[in-house]
């Protein structure tokens, strides 16, 4: 992953032009976004219907995804429903990557099935075997394309399908609200305002 | 929630407006609204649509990914090369927003004014070899009156400092200063220990209720995102309604000029444009003020050759698209010891101006100013971690969670030069969603700024440690800057028709009843932040204009 920190920092829309970079080099650009948007989208409904991938390959997908954010202490990738995210973004924005992410699951599979005789598909691996297995794969385009899809799927609003009730977002500490009131961390708190600057700015 | 109102007055296309007004943007906004203020009928074409506040969710796919609320890499894809010989390659390499407002649709809303020294410094500090370093045919007396203007006219939140090198305020600040946020007490921290000079940061953003908006509620997603509040001072919140409200404007959406028309006696006649059903439309008027930004408005004289203009128009120097410059940036991240929580609050509360003038004896002409702030989103934080830290599993989730409350960006804003070979021009093969030739860029940054932005990337870390962070992550600085907003320089004002584009009003040289207002007037970068900038130059050449077409003059 190269993105040019600029480009986050600057670059609003841009960052179309490298989605799933580092995964496929030139390539064509994703389609702008046509579907429909809800205008709350808090009140949309979790998906819970697969509308582009079979469920086998759905299951591989949701594995791959779960261990780029696992379930621990706190909710991963299975819980926000990762997976539903993928599965639609193959039917609307990044429809051009629906034939990459096949290829890229039935090249893995292939792997796995030559490395653990008897298993046919990575979702039947154990979790130890799951990331030994992506951490061969790591660098690869398909790998930093299911990344950067797991990574939209965790954040990005529940109306596109992941993230489902601001999992993603918790986790981090984002909150789901259109306003804060200050202090609104430990620095900006009027006593460490005192402590470090010996007054409070206005 | 803020709402938009509607176009109050409709023109038809055979009727000679008095002023069409391409672009919505910053400086279209400020160029309708004086207008219609002096008396003037202003039509305003935009190729964006106008959003309802129910769209404007905190949609970071939308923002960053899916190219929602800005210019498209589908229908409007362009090509970027580093110098002339090569041949230029597909590339997004230019950012702005497309809908009513421009660009401040979705800005961040850091409103510095410039200096005097901004406006001379060619004549302070001399030329540098392989750049058109030149001075402005105006100063900072001549903009100040307008600066207060706009200041006051939007709602600008902020405090006149009393610090060394200030420059001359006529008026206060309509609105005290946002809240201080975790990120500005570090930079108060940082720059205290080692005794530079800070303040509040002067942002369109209001800090109380102002001409009936509602004032921010601080929910942290500026950078990209319109405001669903209506507190950030865009154009589309603020000098569009004016203009509309007054009765003598038009604003007509999803309009895509093509051409600017001109006539036998070398007089602009109107323009012609795609209409949201890709119709082509005439458009005639008495007068034509573009203001399509600093890419897009060299782009569009390019596009309007003609046998008599046959370089594009406005063109006769060979200067449309040349000089093209963005500001200089310098960025380091940092991670604290406790909860700095910059995505809550304003993006940036606090700034130094301490380096705005260096001194000689660093060898570089030129300046900038820091601030600190939060850095971006969960999403594009989570692509973009430190490759020293890990990119996925359990500890990614767990470092991940560290970055974003605990971390900052310390941003260096500076300036850069004009280079000549720096520009926006036609892409030969690629063409665009109309079958028009795509932008195409050609950019390396000048040798000088990039040990500047060196040099600034080392105070930053000095800051930062005085600071207290406890790690920290340079960015690489390169000549190819990847992407740039900030598109400024490209019809560069100037006095002497064979090497500029604009006279000190903003009329081009070889067009008497065009004018050309936006971030492509700038002669030099500035330190950052040119929105300012270029709504005071905007509010001027109103002024002039007006008078101009009051006294038959255009």
């Amino acid at each position: 992953m190269t993105l040019s920190r600029r480009e986050f920092l600057t670059g609003v829309g841009a960052i179309g032009a490298v989605w799933l970079t580092g995964a496929v080099s030139c390539r064509e650009k994703i389609a702008p976004d046509t579907h429909s948007h809800a205008a709350d989208s808090s009140a949309v409904d979790a998906p819970s219907a697969l509308v582009h991938f079979a469920p086998e390959d759905a299951a591989d997908v949701e594995a791959i995804a779960s261990r780029i954010f696992p379930t621990d202490e706190t909710p991963g990738a299975r819980e926000a429903g990762v997976v539903f995210f993928i599965d639609r973004s193959m039917t609307t924005f990044a429809a051009e990557q629906a034939g990459f992410f096949a290829e890229g699951l039935r090249d893995l599979n292939a792997s796995v099935a030559e490395s653990h005789p008897g298993v046919s598909r990575f979702a039947g691996l154990t979790n130890e075997q799951q990331d030994a297995m992506l951490r061969s794969i790591e660098d690869s385009e398909f790998f930093g394309a299911v990344r950067f899809a797991t990574i939209a799927g965790m954040f990005a609003l529940p109306k596109y399908g992941g993230n489902k009730d601001f999992i993603g977002w918790k986790l981090v500490g984002q909150e789901s609200v259109l306003e804060y009131a200050a202090p609104f961390g430990w620095y900006d708190h009027p006593d460490n305002q005192r402590a470090l600057l010996g007054r409070v700015l206005t | 929630m803020q709402t938009q109102p509607q176009s109050s007055r409709t023109f038809r296309t055979t009727d000679e407006v008095d002023f069409v007004v391409i672009g919505s943007g910053p400086a279209g906004a400020s160029m309708a609204r004086e207008l219609t203020r002096k008396g003037f009928d202003v039509l305003v074409l935009e190729q964006g649509r106008a959003f309802a506040p129910a769209e404007m969710e905190h949609d970071e796919l939308g923002a960053f990914i899916t190219e929602r609320w800005s210019n498209s890499s589908q229908s409007q894809p362009q090509t970027f090369r580093t110098n002339e010989q090569e041949t230029a390659q597909r590339r997004q390499f230019v950012g702005y927003a497309k809908a009513v407002g421009g660009t401040s649709f979705h800005f961040t809303g850091n409103y510095w004014r410039f200096r005097p020294i901004d406006f001379n410094e060619f004549s302070v500090r001399g030329g540098v070899p392989g750049a058109a370093l030149a001075d402005w045919q105006i100063s900072y007396e001549d903009l100040e009156p307008y600066y207060s203007a706009v200041e006051w006219a939007i709602g600008v939140s902020g405090e006149v400092s009393s610090v060394a090198g200030e420059p001359r305020h006529s008026r206060p600040y309509p609105l005290p200063p946002l809240n201080v946020t975790g990120p500005g007490v570090l930079l108060a921290k940082g720059c205290e220990t080692l005794g530079w000079t800070h303040k509040a940061a002067p942002m369109a953003i209001l800090s109380r209720e102002y001409n009936g908006r509602q004032p921010c509620h601080n929910c942290g997603f500026c950078l990209g995102f319109p405001c669903e509040w209506g507190a950030k001072s865009g154009a589309n919140y603020t000098m569009i309604p004016e203009a509309l409200r007054s009765g003598r404007c038009e604003l007509r959406t999803e309009c895509t000029v093509f051409r600017i028309e001109t006539n036998a006696a070398g007089r602009a006649t109107g323009v012609l444009y795609f209409d949201g059903n890709k119709v082509q439309v005439r458009q005639r008027a008495k007068a034509v003020i573009l203001c399509a930004n600093g890419a897009e408005s060299p782009r569009l004289l390019l596009l309007s050759a003609n046998a008599q203009h046959p370089n594009g128009l406005a063109n006769s120097s060979g200067m449309v698209g040349k000089h093209f410059m963005f500001n200089g940036a310098a960025l380091t991240r940092a991670e604290f010891e406790h909860e700095v929580n910059g995505h809550r609050g304003p993006v940036v509360s606090r700034i130094t101006h301490h380096p705005y003038e260096l001194s000689e004896s660093l060898g570089f002409v030129g300046g900038g100013g820091f601030d600190f702030r939060f850095d971006v989103p969960a999403m594009l934080m989570a692509l973009s971690l430190p490759a020293t830290e890990p990119q996925w599993g359990r500890a990614f989730k767990q470092r991940l969670r560290s970055w974003y409350n605990q971390s900052l960006l310390c941003y260096a804003h500076t300036t850069s030069l004009p280079v000549e070979g720096n520009s926006v021009s036609l892409d030969p093969e690629l063409t665009d969603a109309w079958g028009l030739p795509a932008l195409r860029t050609t950019f390396r940054e000048h040798e000088h700024d990039l040990r500047m932005y060196a040099w600034f990337q080392q105070r930053g870390r000095e800051l930062l440690d005085a600071a207290g962070a406890i790690r920290m992550h340079d960015d690489p600085i390169n000549a190819d800057p990847g992407f740039t907003v900030h598109l400024l320089g490209t019809c560069r004002m100037g006095n002497d028709a064979a090497t500029s584009v604009v006279d000190k009003f903003h009329r081009a040289h070889d067009v008497p009843n065009l004018f050309i207002v936006d971030g492509s007037s700038f002669v030099t970068s500035g330190r950052g932040q040119p929105t300012l900038t270029i709504q005071a130059l905007a509010f001027r050449a109103a002024d002039h204009i007006a008078q101009f077409a009051k006294s038959n003059q255009i």
